[in-house]
């Protein structure tokens, strides 16, 4: 089994979109100006369901946004998507695979808004042109990548084959990723015998091994496949103190991230 | 005392212009991203006995020895002659010379199951081809290894991810060090389609500790390969006239049916060889072996005085007195400072750890604190010792470990 080898797994994707994209939002509302003015005072949420399956919560507080696993309560709107290729095919920005209104399909106003968010979060976590022309929209896309790619290690780690037979030869432990100078620029993974959990911020525990990027610039390049990461490590551009296998491994494991998202 | 920055400062300045023009700077094993980035030397001036000198003039006792080649010493004066007389004869000719006969019949004689040799220039060349031999002789797919161990870098062997295709490893099939079980089940599942079993006399994988086998682990391997009419490949390159001139099987009590050598037969020089039994030859005169240098003399010529020598001054019971010394002063040293350490591996290719350092922080804090009072230990993968070390130098070797223990406990590490 290789990193690029195993067919993407749609539940896996859908389980992306909801645990390592959505709570991107909380970042991007925090970072950029542009959406804080955009959201405004509005308060509401907006619950996403896939039928049978998981759901993530996104609620927009006067300016903030935070994210809940699961059906938040006293949601504004509820959208269920009949299934993962359903929910898959909405976010990869399919217009004909709207979710069903379950609940608030009056708040078109609210829906507009979200909508224009999502095509920022797109925008940013892609790395389009007008966000990388800038070093503010390259701060902002190295910040949403990592984010992302350590989040998205606890969906690789529950259903990606790849990910999953990377990850059994790791030993446990703890592993967060750092972009140093970065206010809330950590994101973290637990890879432990009874299961795996991924956050942002504060680890739980000090970890077994912290990677650090000295700088944005660093991240940038490493996290979108463009710089040497074992030179940068001898240069000590990037840091990596403590687990040393655990890091390696986790580094190829999160590159199934990047097969994911190109599909 | 002065800082790594300082300290490997020429170092530095080399990674940073090698950063510019050569993928990782430095790549493979000796990556600094495999070892302490910053704080051990990236790179070697010079090297006699067994010291070396990084290029900002740092000396260091070794006791990785060029992760193993290096058995009586860096430049031992009898092998260099032999090969510099060779090298002022031919260095590449059209043909290969009399000491190719002369070293694969000495091989021949020294390792007691085998009637036939090879020659390589690095491991990977041996187990690769070995594995190709093993597939001939029975006509047969698979072959079985043990999980985390190393065998190369080819693509049905290598322990990197990258640029590898699932079909490379379609056939090649894990079971656990010392888990008959996991071999059984394997067998089982794949019985009449199994060509080999590939596996080191002692599993010794990177940052991890050693393991010798269990009671009982290689007989069951051994009688297996017999009844099913398996190949046992012994890659026995790290590990190999270090346990036992005669191959590292004799010291476990069993015989395989081919074995691969590299590291420590030429002290240095490239070459790596496989042998053979006499019922594998054809198969072995079937599977296409070749290089551009692997019929290149004076390796060879390094190669029949190093093997000559550690025969003649039974190096393997120095080494391993010299590796005892080491490993129980340095657990004695680690008492002392109230740290409990976990010695793996045979004497002569030793490992030494931290018990309770998950991260292993506490091992790359003192492999460093170690370094910068002169002595070079690896933090993830095993050590060698060599002909070289004498116990003056383990001696000096563990009053410098005393000195990083002290420091660590000072910190609170």
């Amino acid at each position: 089994m290789t990193p690029n080898s195993a067919r993407p797994d749609p539940a896996v994707l859908s389980r992306l979109y909801l645990g390592a994209v959505l709570p991107c939002l909380t970042d991007l509302a925090e970072q950029d100006a542009t959406v804080v003015d955009h959201l405004g005072q509005l308060r509401a949420s907006i619950v996403f369901s896939i039928l049978g399956g998981p759901a993530a919560t996104i609620r927009l507080q006067r300016g903030q946004i935070l994210w809940e696993n699961g059906c938040g309560r006293n949601a504004s709107v509820i959208l269920l998507f009949l299934g993962d290729r359903h929910l898959n095919a909405f976010f990869s920005g399919n217009k004909w695979a709207a979710p069903l209104p379950v609940w608030g399909c009056w708040r078109v106003g609210l829906l507009a808004r979200f909508s224009n968010l999502a095509q920022r979060l797109e925008a940013v976590l892609d790395g389009a042109p007008q966000v990388l022309d800038s070093a503010a929209g390259r701060r902002l896309h190295a910040r949403l990548s990592l984010i992302t790619a350590g989040l998205a290690l606890h969906a690789l780690a529950q259903g990606d084959a790849a990910a999953r037979y990377i990850l059994r030869s790791l030993p446990p432990g703890l592993a967060s990723f750092t972009i140093a100078g970065e206010p809330r620029g950590t994101v973290w993974f637990d890879h432990g015998s009874a299961g795996n959990h991924a956050g942002w911020s504060d680890p739980p525990r000090r970890p077994d091994v912290c990677i650090v990027f000295a700088d944005i610039a660093t991240a940038y390049g490493a996290l979108r496949g463009e710089i040497d990461t074992l030179a940068a490590v001898g240069s000590g551009r990037i840091r990596v103190e403590g687990l040393v296998p655990l890091a390696e491994g986790l580094n190829f494991a999160m590159e199934r991230l990047r097969v994911y998202l190109k599909h | 005392m002065d800082s790594n920055a300082d300290r490997y400062r020429r170092s530095q300045e080399l990674f940073a212009r090698a950063a510019q023009v050569i993928p990782c700077g430095i790549y493979g094993h000796a990556s600094p991203a495999a070892a302490l980035p910053g704080a051990l030397p990236y790179y070697a001036e010079r090297a006699d006995g067994c010291r070396y000198w990084d290029v900002d003039g740092n000396e260091y006792i070794d006791y990785l020895c060029g992760y193993g080649p290096v058995i009586l010493g860096h430049q031992h004066p009898v092998v260099e002659e032999a090969a510099a007389r060779q090298r002022r004869n031919a260095l590449c000719v059209n043909h290969p010379g009399p000491v190719m006969v002369e070293l694969a019949e000495y091989l021949v004689s020294l390792v007691d199951f085998s009637a036939w040799a090879v020659f390589g220039k690095n491991g990977s060349d041996m187990t690769t081809w070995c594995v190709q031999v093993a597939r001939e002789h029975t006509q047969r797919r698979k072959i079985l290894k043990v999980a985390g161990a190393y065998h190369g870098i080819d693509p049905w062997c290598t322990p990197g991810h990258a640029g590898l295709l699932d079909e490379d490893r379609a056939h090649i099939h894990d079971f656990s060090w010392n888990d008959l079980e996991s071999f059984d089940r394997l067998l089982a599942r794949h019985r009449g389609d199994i060509a080999g079993v590939i596996m080191t006399p002692f599993h010794h994988p990177a940052f991890k500790p050693s393991e010798m086998p269990a009671p009982g682990f290689w007989p069951h391997i051994e009688a297996a390969c017999r009844r099913e009419g398996m190949v046992l490949i012994l890659d026995d390159i790290r590990a190999g006239f270090r346990l036992d001139l005669r191959g590292s099987h004799a010291c476990f009590g069993f015989e395989p049916d081919l074995i691969c050598f590299c590291k420590a037969i030429a002290n240095g020089h490239a070459l790596s060889a496989a042998l053979g039994r006499k019922e594998l030859r054809v198969a072995a005169s079937r599977v296409f072996l070749t290089g551009s240098y692997w019929n290149s003399p004076p390796a060879m010529a390094a190669a029949l005085a190093c093997l000559q020598i550690l025969e003649q001054q039974e190096v393997v019971s120095i080494l391993r007195r010299t590796g005892e010394m080491l490993i129980h002063g340095l657990l004695q040293a680690g008492a002392k400072h109230g740290y409990a350490m976990l010695a793996s591996g045979p004497p002569a290719v030793p490992f030494l750890c931290f018990i309770d350092d998950p991260s292993s922080r506490r091992q790359q804090y003192f492999c460093a604190e170690v370094a910068r009072r002169g002595a070079f230990f690896h933090p993830h993968h095993n050590w060698f010792l060599s002909a070289a070390h004498t116990p003056e130098d383990i001696i000096a070797t563990l009053g410098m470990a005393d000195d990083a223990f002290a420091v660590m406990r000072n910190e609170g590490l």
